[in-house]
């Protein structure tokens, strides 16, 4: 039971972390029906960037997630300006640019900080909290707080706020959106910049509790992504849920099955979604055979 | 065959490479063979098939590890272990291949991912593979006493085999089964109405990889002699898209100039290794954006540049129609009968026990408002819909529910009411894919037989001809449809149609967008076709030409039929003046009036 109990944790603990990653993915993919496999690249970007300035200038890691959301919201914008020119076209040739890009941030990050990575030390100073003989670390209650606040902000911009309509409003339809007088153009620039600080806000929070080097956008990505695609794609409280589960699912799999677990957690994911392709919430434009 | 005629100075200069390399230089031709074989395998997959294949080096590794672990662990000679490891590539093909049969696009592409990642973690974990250190110290491939450990000697084999899988990519791409990949690539719908068996065509699609990826692993694991996981990593997944997508997806031989060249990349930029990944990035980059079809697209691309600066002014032009040779139609009986047809939506009934049978030979309409399910009706005959509840007969044998593709193999043709012409394939190319009427378990004349596809390929070449004259669109033949006027896209899509030589023609809304004598050739070519022997369903909303064309003309209306019978009978029938118009107790609907009144 205690084991449970502490898989459980720590599962909540990454699922929170992919949960962002899973909601970066969402908001971009359902504004402009881009899937951003640069995604991950991003995270890795915004993981270097707060650890390094952290590490730096030993100023609050606040401060430090702050400047690493500023730097990836900059990269986002540019990566939405390249491929403008295909949005809502080429679904493929879309799909393939970002993977270019991943690979462009990823050597970036070689260059910029060597192929080693480095390790970042907890932000929380204070030990673990003893509840009835389950140690919970005191950084993953952060994680997991940071993590809830964000996704309270992002639905209160996306449902109260007049361009948060408009947003909403463009990925029901982009036609109709820019009939209304919407700057289509923008409004995707700004989902883009959204997904790509939520991306730096996780690779910040998961940065102390792994090794930062530049490959960890790879996994990332792939689990953040394949946790959208078990919520239901484009849907924010799939994100969520999705993002959970997937960290839960991980948690058990490196439990049970020690080096395997990555083998064990793909393969599951697999035959989940061969089972429902359209993940738990669905998608209206689901593209499946 | 002609058109290939400047491979054979390519070949012999392959041949003789080797006398100008020294033992480096050839270990590096070697590897770019290697990863030339891969990126056909990708190109087959992603290109020509539009599968989002990320799993292809994982394919690559369980060749080269197969190979390993049957020659070192289990005393398999090497060949008889690379047998073995092709057929576990191609078993493993089919493994990763089956999520493809559920899902599409980005979906696939990170199921395939995930999946390679499994493979990855599988490798540098068990025992059996010899974990982060990999296998080495596999035998070196005997062939008839000749040394193969040596690299000259090892790129012949390689050679010989390389030219055997282009070859064979080659005969895909160029006949049936390639066309019918590329037209499952633009849409798959339509591919399945016209005969095309979705599913197997996927996992076929998933099989070539597998092949293709084993090959090239095989001949890895004779190469070096030595495996290890990071050979078959997400790095060198990337590696290889770029590959594709630099030399371009849709065209083999792109693809095969696209890996040499970027192998030959990385062998000169070996000591800038991070400058060299940040420049595939950016090459992708620029690639997706100014030339998505690659180094293969841009002559095509600068021609069209080109044309469009001289300013070609000159009109594409449809010839006339040349009449089909009477027949009679064959005995009789009925065409179609479809029984009390129910079928549900969530919360809608589309269609609500509708009937109706078509006698062999007629010209039937059928007319309502918009939303009273003609369409729907469309889509339960030609199998994309299953009823919810009662029967579709074609000829009297009940064919409820069957595959688009079984239908259209059993003679059901139909077009779309928002054409659904294949984009990436020429005007020719569209008609060649009605054409061909093999069924999908001919694939295995593909390795087999492979003269027999070209004389077929042949065949309905010069058939094609036949109908892209009497459709008069001779002008029009080697043009890119989307470039085509609406109304000889229309007359393209009806000619793709007759080209399944179908006993059954249904036609949604053929006339919209047609301008005046459109409508009349089109009321011509209807005529001959029915003149021919083939039954014809025709859902039209200019009155116009239903009543001047149609037999029999069945009214539907939210999702009943209302009316049936001679057209004139039908138009002055109380109901469809009601459904039309609405009753005298309520003001007609906008909609109504409008439609009503085309």
């Amino acid at each position: 039971m205690q084991v449970f109990l502490q898989t459980l944790i720590g599962g909540v603990t990454f699922g929170a972390v992919y949960a962002l990653v899973a909601m970066g993915f969402s908001i971009v993919y359902r504004t402009m029906g881009l899937v951003n496999f640069a995604h991950g690249s991003v995270v890795m970007i915004g993981a270097y960037a707060a650890s390094t300035f952290y590490l730096a200038t030993q100023l609050p890691f606040a401060v430090a997630i702050i400047v690493a959301i500023t730097v990836t919201g900059l990269i986002g914008l540019i990566i939405e300006r390249f491929l403008r020119p295909l949005e809502n076209k080429d679904f493929t040739l879309m799909l393939i640019g970002t993977i270019g890009f991943g690979a462009v941030l990823e050597a970036g990050a070689v260059l910029i900080w060597g192929a080693t990575g480095h390790a970042v030390p907890s932000p929380v100073a204070t030990g673990p909290i003893d509840l009835a003989g389950i140690r919970i670390p005191t950084y993953n209650l952060v994680v997991i707080a940071v993590a809830a606040a964000a996704t309270g902000l992002l639905a209160l911009f996306l449902q109260r706020t007049k361009r948060g309509a408009a947003m909403q409003a463009v990925a029901m339809d982009h036609q109709a959106a820019t009939a209304v007088g919407i700057h289509v153009g923008r409004s995707n620039a700004m989902a883009f910049a959204i997904g790509a600080g939520l991306a730096a806000l996780a690779g910040s929070l998961i940065g102390p509790m792994l090794y930062v080097n530049p490959t960890m956008g790879g996994t990332l990505g792939i689990k953040g992504f394949a946790a959208a695609m078990l919520g239901g794609f484009g849907s924010m409280p799939g994100a969520i849920v999705g993002g959970l589960a997937f960290g839960l699912l991980d948690a058990f799999a490196a439990g049970n099955f020690q080096e395997y677990s990555e083998l064990v957690t793909f393969l599951v994911f697999a035959v989940i979604v061969m089972i429902r392709p359209t993940g738990i919430f669905g998608e209206a434009t689901v593209n499946r055979a | 065959m002609k058109r290939l005629a400047w491979l054979v100075p390519v070949a012999v200069a392959a041949w003789l490479l080797p006398y100008g390399l020294d033992g480096y230089a050839i270990h590096v031709a070697d590897v770019a063979v290697i990863f030339a074989i891969l990126a056909v395998g990708l190109g087959l997959t992603m290109g020509v098939a539009g599968q989002i294949n990320l799993a292809q080096v994982a394919f690559f590794g369980v060749g080269a590890y197969a190979v390993a672990i049957l020659t070192t662990q289990a005393g398999f000679g090497f060949w008889a272990a690379a047998a073995l490891a092709l057929l576990i590539a191609m078993v493993f093909g089919i493994l990763v291949g089956i999520p493809a049969l559920r899902m599409q696009s980005h979906y696939l592409g990170i199921v395939t991912l995930g999946l390679a990642l499994a493979f990855t973690n599988w490798v540098t974990n068990a025992d059996i593979a010899g974990r982060a250190e990999g296998i080495s110290d596999i035998p070196v491939p005997p062939l008839f006493g000749v040394d193969l450990s040596s690299g000259y000697l090892f790129y012949y084999v390689e050679l010989v085999v390389f030219a055997l899988a282009l070859a064979f990519a080659l005969l895909v791409t160029r006949s049936p089964l390639g066309r019918r990949l590329r037209a499952m690539r633009d849409d798959d719908l339509a591919a399945g109405a016209l005969g095309a068996q979705i599913p197997l065509l996927r996992m076929t699609a998933f099989v070539l990889s597998g092949l293709y990826g084993g090959v090239a692993g095989v001949l890895y694991a004779g190469l070096i002699r030595f495996v290890a996981p990071e050979s078959f990593n997400i790095a060198n997944m990337f590696l290889l898209l770029a590959m594709v997508i630099i030399g371009g997806r849709s065209s083999i031989l792109g693809c095969v100039v696209g890996a040499v060249a970027l192998t030959l990349l990385r062998e000169a930029l070996l000591d800038a290794s991070g400058y060299a990944q940040l420049g595939y990035g950016l090459v992708v980059v620029l690639v997706v954006v100014f030339a998505p079809r690659g180094l293969a697209g841009l002559p095509g691309q600068l021609r069209l540049l080109l044309r469009r600066r001289r300013g070609d002014g000159s009109r594409a032009q449809l010839g006339a129609f040349l009449p089909y040779e009477p027949a009679p139609s064959d005995a009789g009986g009925n065409a179609l009968e479809v029984r009390a047809v129910t079928k549900r939506f969530t919360g809608l009934t589309a269609l609500d026990g509708v009937s109706l049978t078509v006698p062999a030979g007629q010209i039937r309409g059928i007319v309502g408002p918009n939303g009273s399910g003609k369409t729907t009706l469309f889509n339960v005959i030609s199998g994309f819909y299953t009823p919810t509840q009662g029967s579709v007969l074609l000829r009297g044998q009940d064919l409820t529910g069957a595959a688009p593709y079984r239908l259209s193999l059993c003679g059901v043709a139909r077009t779309f009411q928002n054409l659904r012409l294949f984009e990436d394939l020429s005007v020719r190319e569209n008609i060649l894919v009605g054409l061909d009427r093999t069924p999908t378990s001919w694939i295995w004349r593909y390795p087999s037989l492979p003269w027999k596809v070209l004389g077929y390929e042949r065949t309905l070449r010069a058939r094609a001809g036949e109908l892209i004259e009497r459709f008069g669109l001779a002008d029009v033949a080697d043009a890119d449809p989307r470039s085509l006027p609406y109304g000889i896209q229309r007359r393209i899509e009806l000619a793709r149609a007759m080209a399944m030589s179908p006993s059954l023609l249904l036609l949604d809304e053929p006339a919209a967008g047609l301008n005046g004598e459109e409508v009349r050739q089109l009321g011509e070519i209807v005529r001959s076709i029915r003149d021919s022997g083939v039954t014809v369903v025709i859902i039209e909303h200019n009155m116009g030409l239903v009543m001047s064309l149609c037999e029999q003309v069945t009214v539907l209306s939210s999702g009943r039929v209302i009316a049936d019978g001679r057209p004139a009978e039908v138009a002055v029938h109380p109901d469809v003046v009601a459904a039309y118009l609405g009753d005298s107790m309520s003001t007609p609907s906008e909609a109504a009036v409008e439609e009503a009144s085309r």
